[in-house]
């Protein structure tokens, strides 16, 4: 009776402790672009200022095309608060406040990490970001300097 | 008959404008096509051409670089006494729409051109028939990673408080009504936009924080009824004009965006025109309109905390009538409001929201005096004090529903076309109203 307790208990744990690893798993991410943008890192102020869409070309005259997750997607919280600094909503006003003055454009929201990659892939100019899971040989990273 | 004649007025003038545009894509077109063009040797020799097509985009590209969205809100209005938006008193009615269609292009990495028709259904003064919002194109001057500057001309929203450029977008407000002491909406034609040459200039620092600073130098848009009832009162029956009036506002945000601070002004000159009947009895006079905002706001995940304050200077010269020589005076406004986030379906708002029309005389009580206490004229109509309540419901990212309460002491900001017999209104009131808004 006590044996099968404990195994009961070992099982409960390994299986926690995916759950755990799998979250973790989750929330980790990188900052990627279509092979067309011309740098290898860009600083934290740099990204801030593409996202708030702010910037609107790179620094070899590529028009930038943001890529985001939905507002209320796990990975773009964690990347909005973690890169910009930003909750979800204060991105979202400062787009709102760009189209609808029509002082700048706001990013395209795709539903998936497999459409991200898509469109990613496809996009001269694209920026995003994607769950370590999807990104292989053929995705190009930016560090954050 | 003056409602006519202002849309024949706002499609002349807008004409210009249009033509403008449709040269301007037409040329960008043309530009593009004979750019790719060019391109097409130099693709043998190398695998990537999108460095050289990137200053100007290829015929695909192009459609990629346009954002077209659109907005429509509904609103139900009940009121206890006084209209809002319609006939509001007897049972509530729907009398508040807002339609709008919005294009963004970027034919190239410097040049974005925008425009916006809108459609606006709210009281005697806006009858829903479309005009154009805004029309303009945006030139990059500089772009260097966390700075730019550039240059806006054509019909551009006017750039004060924190809501005024996106003021007729549901999702962008606080509330179904914006703080009406410093929106005000009987006035909004005014207030919304100009045409104007823009200067702005951003720049942001990971320590700092974000600057932004926008300048422009404008002819008003004041030939509409509402406005110049607010202005000179229903007695006067000629016209305002236009003359050339400056607009500003510098944006300080921290980190993160936690504080924000804005500093906006703008300085407002219309000429008055009598009409035939009133040569004689009273001089082509002019109004300087000159208000200043200061604004605030603290955000955190759950609240944002929002502060705005005017004050607004009014000066009327030249009309030879010492009544309106005279004026000569300070109008005050503010509001606090805070909003928390339950999650992202759910927000509450409560708000203080305060008008006086002058400064010197807040309970109206001179200004009833100075008139004989003339029912017409009510101490009441000088100030108004709103408090209110409100509910969002973020339904999905593209729909969502408000309701809010207001109790409110005054009838400062009512609109007069609304509310034709100043005698019949009421000082203390109460607004319920309800929203749906869908955007795409």
């Amino acid at each position: 009776m006590r044996t099968r307790n404990t195994n009961y208990l070992c099982i409960l744990l390994i299986i926690l402790l995916f759950v755990i690893t799998d979250v973790k798993a989750e929330t980790r991410y990188q900052i990627v672009a279509h092979p067309s943008v011309d740098e290898d890192s860009i600083s934290k102020n740099y990204l801030r200022a593409i996202f708030s869409m702010r910037l609107r070309a790179w620094s070899n005259d590529l028009i930038i095309k943001v890529f985001v997750l939905p507002d209320d997607n796990p990975l773009h919280h964690s990347f909005s608060k973690e890169q910009l600094g930003l909750f979800p909503y204060q991105l979202r006003q400062s787009w709102d406040r760009l189209v609808f003055s029509g002082t700048g454009q706001a990013p395209t929201t795709v539903s998936s990490n497999e459409e991200m990659r898509l469109k990613i892939m496809n996009t001269p100019g694209a920026i995003g970001y994607l769950e370590t899971a999807y990104i292989d040989d053929e995705i190009n990273v930016l560090q954050i300097k | 008959m003056y409602s006519r004649l202002n849309n024949r007025r706002i499609v002349v003038s807008c004409a210009p404008l249009e033509v403008v545009f449709i040269l301007f894509a037409l040329t960008l077109i043309v530009h593009s096509q004979f750019v790719s063009a060019q391109d097409k040797p130099n693709e043998t020799s190398s695998e990537s051409n999108t460095s050289s097509s990137s200053m100007w985009s290829t015929a695909k590209d192009l459609l990629d670089n346009l954002q077209i969205q659109g907005f429509a809100s509904q609103a139900f209005m009940a009121t206890s006494d006084n209209d809002v938006f319609g006939n509001t008193d007897e049972g509530g009615g729907f009398g508040f729409t807002e339609l709008g269609l919005n294009a963004l292009f970027r034919p190239h990495s410097r040049l974005q051109l925008s425009a916006q028709m809108l459609s606006r259904r709210a009281g005697k003064d806006n009858t829903g028939e479309p005009r154009l919002d805004f029309a303009f194109l945006d030139y990059r001057l500089y772009s260097h990673e966390t700075n730019q500057f550039g240059i806006r001309f054509g019909r551009l929203k006017n750039p004060f408080g924190f809501y005024n450029d996106t003021r007729d977008v549901a999702f962008t407000r606080p509330s179904i009504l914006l703080p009406q002491s410093i929106y005000f909406d009987r006035t909004r034609n005014l207030g919304l936009s100009s045409d104007s040459i823009q200067f702005y200039g951003e720049t942001s620092s990971a320590k700092w924080g974000d600057f932004t600073v926008q300048f422009g130098i404008s002819r008003p848009i004041v030939d509409d009824r509402d406005t110049e009832i607010s202005f000179l009162g229903s007695r006067l029956t000629g016209g305002l004009s236009p003359d050339i009036s400056l607009v500003g506002r510098g944006l300080y945000e921290t980190p993160g965006k936690r504080f924000r601070f804005a500093i906006s002004g703008v300085w407002l000159n219309t000429d008055y025109k009598p009409a035939a009947n009133e040569v004689g009895s009273i001089g082509p006079g002019s109004i300087e309109f000159s208000p200043i905002y200061l604004s605030a706001q603290y955000n955190t995940e759950r609240w944002t905390l929002t502060s705005e304050y005017a004050l607004r200077k009014f000066r009327y010269t030249d009309y030879g009538v010492a009544a309106l020589d005279n004026l000569d005076f300070f109008g005050e406004s503010f509001y606090f409001q805070g909003e928390y986030r339950f999650n992202h379906k759910w927000e509450a708002l409560i708000r203080y929201d305060v008008l006086y029309t002058d400064r010197s005389d807040r309970d109206g009580s001179k200004f009833a005096a100075l008139n004989n206490n003339d029912p017409d004229r009510p101490a009441h109509s000088r100030f108004a004090k709103d408090l209110t309540v409100g509910l969002r419901w973020n339904i999905t990212p593209r729909i969502m529903a408000r309701l809010e309460y207001h109790r409110i002491n005054g009838t400062g900001w009512l609109a007069p076309l609304d509310n034709p017999d100043a005698s019949m209104t009421s000082k203390n009131w109460n607004l319920f109203a309800a929203q749906l808004s869908f955007r795409f």
